[in-house]
């Protein structure tokens, strides 16, 4: 026992203390309520559910982002990499978003990926924009890097925060160098980007307690349009 | 002139497509020949409505193309490019063939694939039309002439952020009870104007238009078939008659208009509309106006005739312009809830109205309609037309 | 160095001025026209902050105005005002306000008087 227990000491992170994510709830143009929370290790399993589907679907870069995320947060369960964090959104509980990163130092935030699964109504804005909520505001971080998979999406981001080019420093994601938002940039754009009211009423929290994943029929038609096309 | 009528109609659900620009033409256009029910009749021309085909598709002559897809050969057709208001113009170019006697049975289908490319370079394809020296240059890009229009529209009469949501709520409300409509996704006024987080939800476009005053980018095909009404009234349980056609042209740089909040040439036409048909706006029970912006849906009405000018907001807070008020507009959700494939607009508001007019259609059904009118907006205001149709048995 | 300018025309018939170019004098119908240089002072009759812009602009928004200029015409361009008000009193200057790869194109920019 205590071998497996010291071979597993070899492969896992220091757990290190990160101060949490306080939940929020964000008014959606529907005017739909949708809680942005931090989620627990056990909570991953289900989210690989709700991904899983992904894995195949060219369209909108939605399968590399899915890979990537699904890869990510299985590490992060089996506690396979370092001060890693992911945040959801959820609509009546039902899986709308999910957005991940990790500390990669005291000042320097990693973000990795944002998912849509319930589209047009903002849901990707507003959960990339949690993220970077998180690592300025209480993670304390003064700066994050960012690299994406879709040019469109990215372009967008890069012009509206705006983002800096810090090519000095390739991002873990690999493929190109970090674009960054710096803490000042962040709290600059924090009017027009950053939404959503704390706290979360305890009736409202409990209908977020459990995650749950969108129908079948539902994402199809979000993600692949009507006639469940993959490209 | 010969008297023409609508036959048959049909369309694609507007949205996001999986096939191509032809195979959409030809779903749109099964669907109005088999409501047509023909027969043994042939269709003797074809008018495909299109604008972006051969920069976005990179496909030409798609009309010939059409005909084959269909086998309809030796059948006359050509493909109509103008603008936004390719549809209306194929469709007068159909309902001329007609009226002329050089055709006695016409297919027009409108039809757009927008989303073979990204927003940018579709944003740049609608700002085509625009004035290559004096706008194009500048940046200049449909929402930006919309905007400044709207900014000076508030300024003068009182349209306020409040009553641009209205059109779009609205609009989407309509559109959720319309299975053709791209859009089924409710809004509300909290959600995009109101509450904090309105900010991040409806952020600015052009201002002071937001993202919820504009319509979204859609591909998709609509079609209708034409034919002379006494051949019409043979097989057709209830032939929709063309009752007129009205058309104007306005400047190209919409800064030379005299009034800029003045849309000439949505007057002009209408005048000319209503004029052939014998008919005044106020009888009228259903009407589809162009609203690619929602400030469009507002200035329309009041230039067409059916409001005083500056009090088409006035009428759209009184709910006169609901799908249960005196003077529906957009009962299919217009072009921000239905969709705006350019080339099939036109032909859409159209096969809305006959389905209006035939009592088919459904859950937005305008009770008792048996005369419509459509405003199909080319450019920004500088080609427009517009149509009156009468269902022939009432 | 020759300074780019954007030209209206007067018409040589009946005087008026208008830009853009058109080949027909649209008041009086006759085709023959001297260039007038667009220049001077305006009035801003509206403007916009344009957020979706094509691909070769990289910022966040484009402040597009319509100016009724002095000399008689109207005319749309980019509005250089960090505070611009429907009314407000502005002049002509010519900059760059396209670049698409290598190419500049230089038009017309409105900045206040």
């Amino acid at each position: 026992m205590s071998t497996g227990n010291e071979l597993e000491a070899l492969l896992r992170p220091p757990a290190t203390e990160m101060p949490p994510y306080p939940p929020k709830v964000i008014t959606l143009a529907s005017g739909e309520q949708m809680v942005v929370r931090q989620i627990e290790r056990e909570e991953v399993p289900t989210l690989l559910e709700a991904i899983a589907p992904l894995l195949w679907v060219e369209r909108d870069f939605y399968d590399i982002v899915a890979a990537r995320l699904f890869a990510e947060l299985l590490a992060f369960k089996r506690y396979r990499v370092l001060d890693e964090y992911c945040l959801v959104g959820l609509i009546d509980g039902v899986l709308a978003g999910i957005v991940n990163g990790r500390v990669a130092s005291p000042d320097v935030g990693m973000s990795y990926h944002t998912l849509t699964l319930r589209r047009g109504l903002r849901v990707g804005a507003h959960l990339f924009a949690a993220k970077m909520e998180y690592h300025v505001e209480y993670l304390g971080e003064k700066e994050v890097l960012i690299v994406a998979e879709s040019p469109i999406g990215f372009r967008r981001w890069m012009i509206e925060y705006p983002l800096e080019k810090k090519f000095e420093i390739q991002h873990e994601l690999g493929g190109v160098p970090s674009w960054v938002l710096t803490r000042e940039t962040y709290l600059a754009a924090k009017p027009r980007l950053v939404a959503g009211r704390r706290p979360v009423s305890p009736e409202l929290l409990e209908t977020a307690r459990k995650i749950l994943l969108p129908e079948e029929e539902t994402l199809t038609v979000q993600i692949l349009g009507e006639r469940g096309r993959t490209t | 002139m010969r008297q023409v009528a609508i036959a048959g109609c049909g369309m694609t659900k507007f949205g996001r497509s999986d096939v191509n620009l032809v195979e959409l033409m030809c779903e749109s256009s099964v669907g109005a020949l088999r409501h047509a029910d023909l027969g043994e009749r042939r269709v003797d021309a074809v008018y495909v409505a299109n604008m972006g085909a051969a920069r976005i598709n990179k496909q030409t002559a798609i009309a010939s193309a059409l005909v084959d897809r269909l086998s309809l050969f030796p059948a006359m057709a050509e493909s109509v490019e103008n603008g936004p208001a390719s549809g209306a113009s194929a469709f007068k170019n159909g309902f001329l063939a007609v009226a002329s006697g050089m055709a006695d049975v016409v297919l027009v289908t409108g039809a757009e694939k927008m989303r073979a490319v990204n927003n940018l370079e579709a944003t740049d394809f609608v700002a085509s039309l625009t004035h290559p020296e004096a706008e194009y240059i500048y940046g200049v890009t449909l929402p930006s002439l919309a905007g400044m229009f709207t900014r000076l529209y508030m300024k003068q009469f009182g349209v306020t952020a409040e009553h641009l949501a209205m059109v779009a709520i609205k609009n989407q409300e309509n559109a959720l009870k319309n299975p053709f409509a791209h859009i089924q996704q409710r809004i509300t006024i909290e959600g995009i104007l109101h509450a904090p987080e309105a900010v991040v939800n409806n952020p600015f476009v052009a201002d002071p238009l937001r993202l919820y005053d504009c319509c979204p980018v859609s591909d998709g095909a609509a079609s209708l078939v034409l034919c002379e009404l006494d051949l019409a009234r043979e097989f057709c349980p209830a032939p929709i008659r063309v009752a007129g056609i009205g058309q104007a042209t306005d400047t190209h740089a919409v800064h030379e208009r005299p009034d800029p909040t003045q849309l000439t040439a949505v007057h002009l036409a209408a005048e000319k509309a209503f004029s052939i048909s014998g008919l005044s706006p106020k009888e009228i029970d259903v009407v589809e106006l162009h609203d690619a912006f929602t400030i469009l849906e507002i200035a329309e009405s009041e230039a067409a005739g059916f409001f005083p000018k500056g009090e088409g907001h006035l009428a759209l807070e009184q709910g006169t312009t609901s799908l249960d008020g005196a003077l529906p507009i957009n009962p299919s959700g217009g072009l921000k809830g239905r969709g705006h494939p350019v080339g099939a607009t036109g032909v859409a508001q159209l096969v809305e109205l006959t389905w209006q007019l035939r009592g088919e259609a459904d859950a937005r059904q305008v009770k008792n309609a048996k005369s419509g009118f459509a405003c199909n907006f080319g450019g920004f205001g500088n080609n427009v037309i517009t149509t009156v149709l009468v269902r022939e048995d009432r | 160095m020759i300074e780019p300018s954007v030209y209206g025309n007067r018409c040589s018939a009946c005087g008026k001025v208008s830009y853009p170019a058109h080949h027909v004098c649209p008041e009086c119908g006759e085709g023959a026209f001297e260039p007038v240089e667009l220049a001077g002072e305006g009035t801003v009759l509206t403007y916009t902050d344009v957020y979706a812009l094509p691909l070769d602009y990289a910022q966040r928004y484009l402040r597009l105005g319509m100016v009724e200029l002095d000399l008689g015409v109207r005319a749309t361009g980019q509005l250089l005002d960090e505070n611009p008000e429907i009314g407000k009193r502005v002049k002509v200057t010519i900059g760059v306000v396209r670049q698409s790869s290598d190419k500049k194109i230089y038009g017309l920019q409105f900045v206040p008087v």
